[in-house]
């Protein structure tokens, strides 16, 4: 039933409804001013209205609003289409190859999200190459802003089709004037490069193609032509070698590209079959530091010692003898001469200069030792090096001629690296058009009319064949960075080819019979190749024109590639400057290392500051007409008196902020590609120069720290008695009752370490050579930073992991108690390391101890164990007290002084942490650590995590060898292994019951997870 | 009341009677400062606000702009901070434990004694906190609950305990020298003229009555915080020492660390007392009260403790012999014979052989040996924490890792800073609070006072 009820809203409208209905009509009661206001003359003078005031004060709010709510615009653009496959947060691998003329290795790049963030050795290649601190540290040249990023034409920027245009009518008109066109680089190894190379000299009628290398081998190149008909290093096979006699050779370190460690250290495993290695030579080098035996002699003695042992050998096996001087050494070389007699077939003599007379002696000496065929390879022979100095010699008088009409260089840099290399900058000017492929407006690109920027090896297409038959393979994993081009590709282009690169070299490997997808996937293909049998090499029947001088009496320079620098084609790289130098353990520098005895004759002096840096005194070295000034003195245990030696690939200009102006440039010295010069004057300067040294004491004091054994010894006496009179015996402790060990000794509660993993680490002495690669390694894997110059002087690397250098000192305790020094004065002599000492290497990263003195002292439980044995670091509750770096025995601690990420007004030098392109060689997986903060090796937890789930995954256990530390992956030689000791069937459970194991500083009682193994000489007996 | 044997020398020299003593220590304050305050406040503050800068400059910048090193992680931050703790020492065991054993001669001194021991712990205080690299997680140390989940502090760890030590031992002494504050500042009260200060001090004073119940409750609250205090003593340098004790380092780790840090902290304390009070009754002229009786006294405490560490020393490398272990002998021999040798001479010159001077009464009782030793006595101490923290670090087990170590402008100035706000402290404190504490030492004026022990002389011979 409808109702037309009424219903008031208040009994005022009952009461007066007329009222009620006049105020619902209107709004306000009260009579407003509208119109007043609207016409006031004020107003209406401006001309924002209220309702416009409104609107800008609603929209500045909602502006302010949003602009404080927004985050920092990032520079990251989404993917449009995802690529297959890739999957974020999972890495994925390929295999690669690093060659720029120099180095050569067969990779596994890492990459993540699209970018290599890690290279590491091919594990299956049959051939890895050298892989060395600088190949793993390449990744990072990657990233490098200061990188050429578009073509240039004189110093501007030009487009790649004006470039192109240019230089293709310079070549049509040089060979149109009959005027040579030359390819200058550096040692090219890649079938398909050469191809490319071929395909531009074909074209053109005066062109051809130059190889000269930096630090040159081109006269030990002539003698392999002379001894093997083949202009190129045979195989060493140091797997072979009972006995390696190396005159000269820094075989471990930088040589004839060929990296034999790996090889080297197969025969280094204490035991009956352990080689010996003698070394003897001038400086003291990374092998040197490695040998049983080492020789100190002048390099002008060089020849008369392989003459010396020829004699000795052609005596014993009946063949003529060569007149020759005495040497230093005679007396040894008796010894060494029976010695390799004894081994005949197994054993190795290998030089290391570039004196086509030493060369043509150490082959003749391998001859009538019949290594031919057994150390010494016939049939296989490598490309890695095969630079011509009379060529470039040629090239040189052709273009001071007018005769060059265009010259083209690649991956080489001669105007820095060639003792001629001012007169070739000046002879530039001589050649119509001077082109260079190069990656930085280095020395020689500077000075060329144009520029190609060339791209990253791990940007690039291409192929290596280091030895014959084993070919390897370069692939892209990122787009070129920047505008660049390969200098294969701009061959192919200028000899008007129109496929690129890329094609060419597939189309190439389908030619040559290989499947082009399976190549790439594994990175190397091997071929046999079919012996060839009329090569008879012989070098014993051409020792006729072999002349063995006089050693000099004069000073003497020998020039030297160091680990982390090599020739500088990587200069500008922070990890490799920052990288201390295994043997002086100076880091950003070179210098000339110098005999305390030789120092102290020509009053140059070290001396330590109230910090503890060294500074050394400056010396100007005259050769000839070459000076080099200002070049700091560094004393150097173990290095020949009159010699003095001194390392290339430093002193560079245009390649950046890390690289420029460090040290001084010695390839003047290297006339005609020499590595030793004679007769060389030194004039002392004015000043000390600052070292940035990070290993300040150069003795182990007598203390336990490297233990090591003759190898009768180890063969012979056990490790350990009843009586505690073995060789590798645990420290023992008078107490009241009996003497003690110190495993036995505890105050605490042990973790349960028997169930789940027990992560724990071995470190063999005897195979580690100490070459740095884990260094630079663990630096990629933990971006570690880099601190410079300065802050390494003030002893604050940041190094996880560091390698130990120890010298043997001529006092020792049993000296002291023999002769009846007291203490005061047997320290004080202990600290000075002999003149030619031996020399030891120890690796140290966080030891992992499972009573670690740094955990207990930690106030915020910012360092605590795990479960699985590790010491962890929680990097957001550490407040920085510092208590734990002093508490630990090691100092494998390192603290963050200064931010040294996105700081790059203090630490741009590094700009794998401070520049926006630099950072993106940063492992996602690991924090990068804030300013404060204790940091130190964890073991690459995130890899054990990886590990850990990926066998979780599967549903399996983790097997031995899936989780690898970045250092272990590094480790050419095996010395480092990492694994669970609770898996019986681990090589590290096996390891740690080996009879050489103990564990550094053991009678702290720190119960540490890394274990060493006790280093074996093999002296004579 | 206390009869003294006439025997005995007076405690306070000169003809005074109560109001004499209340003039005496109510002047400095109601009186205008004379200009060597004003000057010694300026340097003092200038010397303060550079410090201050020094620690905003390593807060803002990182620890990296002190000298430290990868090896040497403490030098000047914790030197500084275990000499000021051992500085603060003095005052609690002559409030304290001279209390406990009513040594009478301590109430003329016990009042600034303390205010230096408030005022030294503050600058050690301070150093915990900027050594940090994190400084805005220093509360990270406190065992307060938190949103980390089971997330607590380490109880294992030393620095926790200082944390711990150090601020009950803060706690206690500003209570203790608080309450023996309030009827001096009762006194003032009641003389002071201007409205403003009279105010002040009748806050200052809890409404002090001096009534019979009044005196009773001081006394008992004294003799508790006494009670209290007297542990603390040797607890909060035992607790310090105990941060390189419990340590694996040869040369810190040592079981004589308690008692030898303990020694050398009262040694110091007693030094820095001497230090402040022979300026302080020179210029306040308080020769009345601070006699030479007292200096004397305190030299003797020099002397003995001096004594003790010089046995703590010897016996370190008696051990470090004994011990058998070649890091231990090394560290020793390191400290006498390598590169920081000078700071080890140093230390044993200053610490141990100056202080046996004070065998002869001669020099004991002059002033102004006392003030050279006692300034050298502090001298010796700063370097014997510098010997234990930087010798031991610089060389410790791995002879790779061995460095050196030098200070930046920072940690000088820094350390320059502690001591200006010290002296910023003590200057202030010097102007406004009672600097003896008289009420206390007026119950001894009728038994000690040199007018009245005279009286009682005459008296016997009366009788």
């Amino acid at each position: 039933m409808a109702s037309d009820k009424t219903y008031w809203k208040g009994i005022g409208e009952l009461e007066n409804p007329e009222l009620a209905q006049k105020l619902q009509a209107n709004e306000f009661p009260q009579d407003i001013p509208v119109d007043e206001f609207l016409t006031e003359q004020e107003s209406n003078s401006t001309s924002t209205t209220r309702r416009d005031f409104l609107k800008f004060l609603g929209f500045s709010t909602a502006a302010a609003t949003l602009a404080a709510c927004e985050a920092p615009v990032v520079e990251s653009i989404p993917y449009v289409v995802a690529p297959d496959k890739l999957v974020p947060g999972i890495a994925s691998y390929y295999a690669s190859t690093y060659d720029d003329g120099y180095d050569y290795a067969s990779l596994l790049v890492k990459t993540r999200e699209g970018r290599p963030i890690k290279v590491d050795v091919n594990p299956d290649a049959d051939y890895k190459g050298d892989v060395n601190a600088r190949v793993h540290a390449s990744v990072l040249n990657l990233y490098d802003a200061t990188r050429v990023q578009a073509p240039h034409k004189n110093g501007e920027e030009t487009s790649w089709s004006t470039l192109d245009k240019d230089v293709v009518k310079a070549l049509n008109n040089a060979q149109a004037s009959g005027k040579r066109i030359v390819v200058l680089t550096s040692s090219v190894n890649s079938p398909s490069a050469k191809k490319a190379i071929q395909t531009l000299t074909d074209k053109y009628e005066t062109a051809s193609h130059v190889s000269v290398d930096a630090f040159s081998y081109s006269q030990a190149l002539d003698a392999s032509e002379a001894v093997f008909g083949t202009r190129r290093f045979p195989f060493f096979d140091l797997s072979k070698a009972d006995r390696v006699v190396s005159i000269g050779a820094d075989f471990l370190g930088q040589w004839i590209g060929q990296g034999v460690s790996k090889a080297y250290a197969e025969r280094r495993k204490p035991g009956k079959d352990m080689s010996r290695h003698i070394q003897i030579e001038a400086n003291m080098s990374l092998t040197g530091s490695n040998a049983d035996v080492r020789y100190r002699v002048k390099p002008s003695e060089y020849g008369a010692v392989l003459a010396g042992i020829y004699n000795r050998v052609a005596t014993a096996a009946g063949e003529p003898t060569i007149n020759a001087p005495k040497s230093s050494i005679d007396s040894k070389l008796d010894d060494i001469a029976k010695d390799l007699i004894a081994k005949r077939g197994k054993s190795l003599v290998l030089c290391g200069t570039n004196d086509i007379n030493n060369w043509m002696l150490s082959y003749a000496i391998n001859e009538l030792l019949g290594n031919f065929g057994t150390t010494i390879s016939t049939t296989t022979f490598s490309n890695l090096r095969n630079g011509n100095d009379a060529d470039f010699t040629q090239l040189l008088a052709d273009m001071k001629g007018g005769k060059v009409g265009v010259l083209i260089m690649a991956q080489t840099n001669p105007v820095y690296n060639n003792a001629k290399g001012a007169e070739f900058a000046e002879a530039l000017s001589k050649v119509d058009c001077t082109v260079a492929c190069s990656d930085k407006q280095d020395e020689t690109a500077s000075k060329a009319t144009y520029l190609c920027p060339t791209p990253h090896a791990l940007e690039s297409w291409g192929d290596s064949e280091p030895f014959d038959g084993h070919y390897s393979f370069m692939q892209p994993t990122i787009r070129p960075l920047f505008d660049t081009r390969q200098w294969q590709h701009c061959m192919l282009h200028w000899a008007g080819e129109t496929t690129d690169y890329a094609s060419f070299v597939k189309s190439n490997w389908t030619d040559w019979n290989m499947n082009v997808d399976k190549v790439l996937h594994d990175g190397y293909h091997t071929k046999s190749i079919e012996p060839t049998s009329d090569v008879t090499a012989s070098a014993v029947d051409k020792l006729a024109s072999v002349k063995v001088g006089k050693p000099s009496q004069g000073m003497e320079v020998v020039l030297y590639e160091k680990t982390g620098i090599g020739v500088g084609n990587l200069s500008n790289n922070p990890w490799l400057q920052e990288l201390p130098d295994p043997i002086s353990r100076v880091s950003w520098d070179n210098y000339i290392t110098m005999s305390a005895v030789q120092a102290n004759d020509m009053g140059l002096r070290n001396k330590t500051r109230s910090n503890g840096a060294i500074d050394g005194n400056y010396v100007t070295v005259v050769a000839g007409d070459v000076r080099i000034e200002n070049v700091p003195v560094l004393i150097q245990p173990g290095q020949a008196n009159d010699t003095i030696g001194l390392a290339v690939g430093y002193g560079r200009d245009g390649v950046g902020l890390a690289g420029d102006g460090v040290g001084v440039n010695a390839f003047p010295l290297s006339v005609n590609g020499a590595h030793n010069v004679a007769d060389v004057k030194i004039e002392t300067q004015d000043g000390w120069h600052p070292f940035a040294c990070v290993q300040l004491h150069h003795t182990m004091m007598g203390r336990r720290i490297v233990q090591e054994v003759t190898l009768d010894t180890f063969l012979n006496e056990p490790a350990t008695t009843e009586n505690h009179r073995g060789w590798n015996e645990r420290t023992q402790f008078e107490t009241l009752g009996e003497k003690m060990t110190a495993d036995k000794a505890n105050l605490w509660t042990d973790f349960d370490h028997e169930t789940g993993h027990f992560w724990n680490m071995s470190i063999d002495l005897n195979m580690c050579t100490g070459c740095g690669a884990c260094v630079i390694a663990c630096h990629a894997e933990n971006n570690v930073p880099v601190v410079g110059k300065e802050e390494i002087r003030m002893s604050r690397d940041m190094h996880w992991l560091r390698i130990d250098r120890y010298y043997s000192s001529n006092m020792t305790k049993a000296r002291a108690e023999e002769e009846g020094v007291g203490a005061i004065k047997m320290y004080a002599e202990m600290e000075v390391p002999s003149e030619s000492p031996e020399v030891v290497f120890q690796p140290i990263m966080c030891q992992h101890c499972n009573h670690a003195p740094c955990e207990t002292v930690c106030p915020v439980a910012a360092t605590v164990h795990s479960a699985e044995g590790l010491n962890h670091m929680a990097y957001n509750r550490c407040i920085g007290t510092r208590y734990c770096a002093n508490n630990c025995p090691y100092k494998v601690r390192r603290f963050n002084w200064f931010r040294y990420s996105e700081n790059p007004e203090a630490f741009g030098v590094n700009y794998a942490l401070n520049d926006d392109l630099g950072k993106m060689v940063l492992n996602p997986d690991v924090t990068v650590r804030a300013r404060g903060v204790m940091e130190k090796c964890s073991f690459c937890i995130q890899r054990i995590q990886l590990g850990k789930l990926e066998a979780k995954k599967d549903g399996r256990k983790v097997n031995d060898g899936d989780v690898q530390t970045a250092c272990m992956q590094a480790c050419d030689t095996g010395a480092i292994q990492f694994g669970d000791v609770n898996d019986p069937e681990s090589k590290v459970a096996e390891l740690k019951k080996d009879k050489r194991m103990y564990h550094l500083l053991e009678d702290v009682g720190t119960k540490p997870s890394v274990f060493y193994q006790t280093k074996v000489r093999n002296k004579n007996a | 009341m206390h009869y003294e044997s006439p025997v005995r020398e007076p405690l306070i020299t000169g003809d005074k009677s109560y109001h004499d003593i209340t003039v005496d220590v109510a002047k400095p304050i109601e009186t205008n400062a004379p200009r060597s305050w004003w000057i010694a406040l300026s340097i003092s503050l200038i010397a303060f606000l550079w410090g201050v800068g020094c620690i905003l400059y390593t807060i803002g910048t990182g620890i990296g702009t002190w000298g430290l090193n990868r090896t040497v992680n403490w030098a000047w931050d914790i030197t500084n901070f275990v000499w000021w703790v051992g500085i603060g020492h003095a005052g609690t065991l002559i409030s304290a434990v001279l209390l406990l054993f009513r040594q009478k001669w301590r109430m003329s001194i016990n009042r600034s004694a303390e205010a230096m021991t408030i005022f030294a712990v503050v600058q050690a205080a301070l150093f915990p906190g900027i050594h940090m690299g994190r400084i805005w997680l220093a509360y990270f140390v406190f065992p307060i609950p938190n949103q980390f989940g089971s997330l607590w502090v380490n109880f294992n760890s030393p620095l926790l305990w200082d944390v711990f030590a150090i601020s009950t031992y803060f706690s206690v002494s500003l209570v203790f020298w608080y309450v023996g504050l309030i009827p001096d500042f009762a006194m003032l009260r009641d003389r002071a003229i201007r409205p403003v200060q009279k105010h002040i001090y009748s806050i200052l004073s809890f409404g002090w009555g001096g009534k019979a119940k009044h005196w009773q409750r001081f006394e008992e609250v004294s003799l508790v915080l006494a009670g209290l205090a007297t542990p603390l003593v040797l607890s909060v340098h035992t607790i310090v020492s105990m941060d390189f004790a419990t340590s694996v380092i040869p040369g810190w780790h040592t079981t004589i660390f308690p008692p030898y840090f303990v020694a050398g902290a009262i040694f110091s304390g007693f030094a820095m007392v001497q230090t402040l009070l022979i300026i302080m009754r020179k210029m306040f002229k308080m020769e009345d009260y601070i006699t030479i009786q007292h200096i004397e006294m305190m030299n003797i405490i020099i002397m003995v403790t001096g004594s003790i560490v010089g046995i703590a020393y010897i016996t370190e490398l008696f051990m470090a012999w004994y011990s058998g272990v070649e890091y231990e002998q090394y560290a020793f021999l390191n400290r006498a014979t390598g590169p920081y040798w000078w700071a080890y001479w140093s230390m044993m010159t200053c610490n141990v052989f100056s202080p046996q001077f004070m065998w002869f009464k001669k020099l004991r009782t002059s002033i102004m040996f006392t003030f050279i030793i006692s300034i050298v006595v502090n001298i010796g101490m700063w370097f014997e924490r510098f010997v234990i923290i930087v010798t031991s670090l610089h060389r410790d087990y791995l002879p790779s890792s061995w460095t050196m170590f030098s200070p930046s402008f920072v940690d000088i100035g820094i350390f320059i800073g502690t001591i200006g706000f010290f002296f910023v402290l003590f200057l202030l404190y010097a102007r406004s609070f009672p600097v003896i504490a008289q009420a206390e030492l007026k119950t001894i004026l009728k038994s000690s006072g040199e007018n009245y022990k005279k009286l009682q002389e005459q008296d016997h011979g009366k009788h």
